[in-house]
C-alpha cells in the first residue's frame, strides 16, 4: 500500500486512474497470452486422454463420465482465457474481473489436474464434495475476519481462537458426551461451549484494542500464541492421561430431503455435514445484515469512517465490541468443525494456519461473504485435490503439495491477480468523543 | 545513583509483566491438577494445599533447572573435579545455550519492529538459516577446510539464507502491500515443509535413519567452546550474540541507514516526505531481520544441536516476539530479555521432566507477558503502581498506518 500511496500523493485521482487503467491492460495482455499459449501446449496433448469419474461409492448406482483428452481441454482453457483477457481490454478500467478469474479456474484446474493425472481415472466425487467440506472452516474463519474488519478492527486472531474453540469443542463435548449418550447434545452441547469462549476470546481482543489501545496485530497475536500455550498444556497434561476427555461426538454427513436424491449432484452437494450448509446459510444471512440492513451500513460506516459515523450517533465502540463478539462465535463454530466432523479427536496445534488462510479467501473475496465463500472453496479444492494426487501417487513431493495453500494465500494477499481495496480505518483505534 | 533509579522504572512494567504472568500460569496449573483438585469435596485445604504444592514444585524444578542445584553446587565446592564442576555449573550454562538462539532471533524482531514491521516469521527465517548452514557444513564435509573456516562459511549461509526469507516479505510489504503478519506466517509453513524436503532427501539425511535429521556435522566442523567440561555446551555463539547486539544498537542508533530505518518505522509517510524510501527501508530492516534470525539459526544448527531437525526452533520465533516487546525494542534489553528467557526455557523443560507441568505452559506465560507489557494499564490496575506510559514505539508498534487492512 505505502508504494501507491507514495505514487498518488502528489498527483491525487488522475495517477490512480492511469494506474488502474495500466493494470487492466496488463491484465488483459497477460490474460491473451495465457490463452495463446494454452493453444501450443494443446496441440502436442490430444493423445493423452482425461476421464474424469463421477462415482459414489455409498449408493454405487450413480456414476457419471467425462472422457475427454487433455488437449481438448487446454483448447477450452485457452478459448475462455482468451474471451476474458479480450473483455478487459475492451472494457478497460471499469471490466468486474474478480468473478470471471474464479470462472476461469475451473478449466484451468481441470488442465492441470488431467495433465498431473496423465491418463489415469480419477474419481472426482470425492474431491468435488471434499472441496465443499475443506472449505467450510476457511469460509466460517472468513465470516468472522469480514465482521471484525467491516466493524474496524483487524482480526488476525482467527487462528487462536479456533484452536481453543476445537479444544473447548472436544472437552465439553466429550463430558457431555460421557455423561448423558446422546450423540445430538453432546454436539449442540461442544459446539455451543466452543462459541461462547471463542466469543468472550473476541471481546477480550476488543477490550484490549479498544480500551487499552493495544496494537491490534499485537493484541492478535496475544491470542495466537496464548491459544497455542494453553491447548497444548492441556492436550498435554490433561487430554493425554484421559482420552475419555478426548473422544468428542462426531457430526455426521447429513441426507437433505428430496434434494440428496438427484443423480450425481444430490451426493456430491447434499449429503454434506450440516457445518457446510450452515456456512453457506450464514454466508447468505450475513451478506444481507452487511449490505442491506440499517446496522450493516452501522456496521459498515464504523469500518470505513469511524469520526463520521460517531458524528451521527452512531456507538462506534459499541458496534465494534459487539462485532468481534460474533466474529468470535463464528470462530468457535468454525474451530469446533475440525476436531467434531474431520479429525475425530483433538490434536495439538491442529489448525495449522488455516485461521491465516481464511484471512486471506477474505481478502481475496473482497470483504464479501459471498466473495469469500468463493475464495475459501478455491483453497478448499487445492487441499481436497492434493489429497487425491497424493493417493493416486502422482510424483509431486507431498512437502510440495503441502506448501500449495500457504503459497496461494501469499499470492493472494501479495494481490498478484488485483489488489482490492478493505475497509478504510481497519486496525486504527478511535477515540469516542 | 540516578542511573540506577532510571533502569528500575524502566525495568519495572516488564518485571511485574513477567510476575504477573508466572502467577497466571500458576493458576492454570492449579485449575488443571484434576487429581488433587477432585478432593476439594472432602478436604479442601488439603486438596488446594497439594495443587499449590505442585506449583511450588514446578517452579522450584524451574529455578534449578535454570540455575542449579544447590545441593550439587556445594558438592562441587567439596569435592571439584571435572564431573562435579560440570554438573553443577551446566543448568546455568544451558540457559546460556538456550538464550542464545532467543538474542538472535529477539534482535531480529527488534530491528523489523523499529521499521514498523511485525515479523512474525522468525521460526521460518531460523530454521531455513540452519538449513544453509548445514547444506554448507555437510556439503564442506570431505573438502579438508578446517573447522573455523568451514564455520564462517556455514555462518554466512545462514545469513544468506535467512535474510532471503525475511526480505521476501519485506518486498511484497514494500511492492504490493501484503501484510507482513500473514506473510511472514505463510512462510513459516513454507520454510518447515522445504527444511522437511531437504532433509528427507538423501544428500543431508543422516545415514541410517528414516527421519528427518541431517548427518551429525560435529566431527568436522564446531562452534568453539568456552568452557571445555564435559556435557557442557557453552561455545561461542553467546558472544556472537552479545556482538551482534551491541552491532544492532550500534546500526539503530549510530548510523545514518539506522536513522532511515527508524524513521520508516516511527512514521513513513514522514520518512517519505523527508526524501528516504520507506520501501528500501522495510526491505533493508526485514533483510538484516531474517539475517540475524537466520545466524541464530546456524550458530544453533553447528553449535549446540550438530545436526538439523525440522522441529529446530521449538518456539524460539514466538518467544522471540514477547521478548522482544518485554525489552522495549532496545539490543541491551534484547540480552537481558534472552537470559531470561532461556532461563524460562531450560527450566521449563527441566519442570516437564521432573514435575510433569508440561513445558508448553511457557508459550501461555509469553502470550500474557506480551499482553501485560503491551497494555500497562493492567499493570497499573493489578498492582496499584504509577508506571510510565509505554515508550512510543511499543504503543504503535506498526504504526504504519494501514491503510489497507490485513
Amino acid at each position: 500500500m505505502s508504494a501507491a500511496v507514495a505514487t498518488a500523493l502528489p498527483h491525487g485521482e488522475g495517477l490512480a486512474a492511469r494506474r488502474a487503467l495500466r493494470d487492466a491492460r496488463i491484465r488483459g495482455a497477460t490474460l491473451l497470452a495465457l490463452g495463446v499459449l494454452s493453444f501450443y501446449f494443446a496441440s502436442s496433448a490430444f493423445s493423452t486422454p482425461a476421464i474424469f469419474l463421477f462415482r459414489i461409492y455409498n449408493t454405487g448406482q450413480d456414476r457419471f463420465e467425462v472422457a475427454t483428452s487433455v488437449g481438448l481441454l487446454w483448447v477450452i482453457a485457452g478459448l475462455a482465457a482468451a474471451l476474458v483477457g479480450a473483455l478487459q481490454l475492451w472494457r478497460g478500467a471499469t471490466f468486474r474481473w474478480r468473478p470471471w478469474l474464479l470462472v476461469l479456474l475451473v478449466p484451468y484446474v481441470a488442465v492441470i489436474l488431467g495433465a498431473l493425472l496423465d491418463g489415469t481415472i480419477a474419481n472426482l466425487s470425492r474431491v468435488l464434495s471434499g472441496s465443499f467440506e475443506l472449505a467450510t472452516p476457511l469460509t466460517l474463519g472468513a465470516l468472522a475476519g469480514i465482521l471484525s474488519e467491516r466493524s474496524g478492527m483487524l482480526n488476525i486472531a482467527l487462528e487462536g481462537k479456533m484452536l481453543v474453540g476445537a479444544c473447548v469443542s472436544v472437552v465439553v463435548g466429550s463430558v457431555v458426551l460421557g455423561a448423558t449418550g446422546n450423540m445430538f447434545a453432546a454436539t449442540v452441547a461442544g459446539v455451543s461451549a466452543a462459541m461462547v469462549v471463542s466469543g468472550l476470546l473476541g471481546l477480550l481482543l476488543a477490550w484490549l484494542g479498544i480500551r487499552h489501545r493495544v496494537d491490534q496485530i499485537i493484541a492478535g497475536t496475544v491470542i495466537n500464541i496464548g491459544a497455542v500455550g494453553i491447548t497444548n498444556f492441556l492436550f498435554l497434561r490433561v487430554l493425554g492421561s484421559s482420552p475419555e476427555l478426548n473422544t468428542p461426538p462426531n457430526v455426521a454427513a447429513m441426507q437433505l430431503p428430496f434434494l440428496s436424491d438427484i443423480p450425481v449432484l444430490g451426493p456430491l452437494l447434499f449429503s454434506l455435514r450440516p457445518y457446510v450448509y450452515l456456512s453457506i446459510i450464514l454466508v447468505i444471512v450475513l451478506t444481507y445484515l452487511i449490505f442491506r440492513t440499517r446496522w450493516g451500513l452501522r456496521l459498515r460506516a464504523s469500518g470505513e469512517k469511524p469520526a463520521a459515523a460517531g458524528t451521527v450517533g452512531i456507538n462506534v465502540l459499541q458496534i465494534r465490541y459487539r462485532a468481534l463478539f460474533f466474529a468470535g462465535l463464528i470462530c468457535g463454530l468454525a474451530g469446533s468443525y475440525l476436531p467434531l466432523a474431520t479429525a475425530g479427536s483433538f490434536q495439538m496445534q491442529m489448525t495449522a494456519g488455516k485461521g491465516f488462510i481464511a484471512l486471506a479467501a477474505m481478502i481475496f473475496g473482497a470483504w464479501h461473504p459471498i466473495g469469500a465463500f468463493a475464495a475459501a472453496l478455491v483453497f478448499g479444492f487445492a487441499d481436497s485435490a492434493q489429497a487425491l494426487l497424493s493417493i493416486l501417487g502422482v510424483q509431486v513431493p507431498p512437502q510440495l503439495l503441502n506448501s500449495v495453500p500457504y503459497i496461494i494465500t501469499i499470492v493472494v494477499v501479495a494481490g498478484v491477480v488485483g489488489r482490492v481495496r478493505g475497509p478504510a480505518s481497519a486496525g486504527q483505534p478511535y477515540e469516542q468523543g | 545513583m540516578r542511573a540506577l533509579a532510571g533502569l528500575a522504572r524502566r525495568a519495572l512494567v516488564p518485571g511485574l509483566a513477567v510476575l504477573t504472568a508466572l502467577i497466571l500460569g500458576a493458576v492454570v496449573i492449579i485449575l488443571t491438577d484434576f487429581e488433587n483438585l477432585a478432593q476439594i469435596g472432602s478436604d479442601p485445604a488439603g486438596a488446594l494445599g497439594a495443587a499449590v504444592g505442585g506449583v511450588f514444585n514446578g517452579y522450584g524444578a524451574m529455578l534449578t533447572g535454570a540455575f542449579g542445584d544447590p545441593e550439587r553446587i556445594r558438592l562441587a565446592f567439596e569435592d571439584p573435579n571435572d564431573r562435579t564442576i560440570a554438573t553443577a555449573i551446566r543448568p546455568i550454562t544451558e540457559t546460556l545455550v538456550a538464550a542464545t538462539p532467543l538474542i538472535f532471533v529477539g534482535l531480529a524482531v527488534a530491528i523489523s519492529f523499529r521499521t514498523g514491521m511485525f515479523n512474525i516469521g522468525g521460526d521460518g527465517q531460523l530454521i531455513v538459516g540452519a538449513l544453509g548452514a548445514t547444506i554448507v557444513g555437510v556439503g564442506l564435509q570431505t573438502s579438508g577446510l578446517p573447522s573455523l573456516v568451514i564455520l564462517a562459511l556455514a555462518i554466512a549461509a545462514a545469513i544468506l539464507f535467512g535474510g532471503f526469507w525475511g526480505f521476501i516479505p519485506g518486498f511484497l510489504k514494500a511492492r504490493t502491500g501484503a501484510h507482513e503478519v500473514i506473510t511472514t506466517i505463510m512462510l513459516n509453513y513454507i520454510g518447515a515443509q522445504v527444511v522437511l524436503f531437504a532433509l528427507l532427501g538423501p544428500s543431508l539425511r543422516a545415514a541410517g535413519s528414516s527421519q528427518p535429521i541431517s548427518k551429525n556435522m560435529s566431527a568436522w566442523v564446531d562452534v568453539p567452546s568456552i568452557i571445555s567440561l564435559p556435557a557442557i555446551r557453552l561455545d561461542y555463539g553467546f558472544v556472537a550474540s552479545l556482538v551482534m547486539a551491541a552491532a544492532v544498537s550500534w546500526l539503530l542508533f549510530r548510523t545514518t541507514k539506522g536513522y532511515e530505518l527508524r524513521a520508516a518505522g516511527f512514521n513513513p509517510t514522514a520518512a517519505r516526505y523527508a526524501g528516504m524510501s520507506a520501501g528500501g527501508s522495510m526491505m533493508l530492516g526485514m533483510a538484516l531481520s531474517g539475517g540475524l534470525a537466520g545466524m541464530g539459526g546456524g550458530f544453533l544448527v553447528i553449535g549446540a544441536t550438530g545436526q538439523l531437525t525440522n522441529d529446530l526452533s521449538g518456539g524460539i520465533g514466538f518467544n522471540a516476539i514477547a521478548l522482544a516487546l518485554l525489552a522495549g525494542l532496545r539490543p541491551s534489553g534484547v540480552v537481558a530479555a534472552g537470559l531470561l528467557f532461556g532461563a524460562l526455557t531450560t527450566g521449563g523443560k527441566v519442570m516437564g521432566i521432573q514435575s510433569g507441568i508440561p513445558f508448553d505452559l511457557l508459550f501461555f506465560i509469553m502470550a500474557m507477558v506480551i499482553m501485560f507489557v503491551a497494555a500497562p494499564g493492567l499493570i497499573r490496575t493489578i498492582w496499584r503502581v504509577k508506571v510510565a506510559k509505554p515508550a512510543p514505539e511499543i504503543a504503535s508498534v506498526a504504526p504504519t498506518a494501514p491503510a489497507e487492512p490485513v
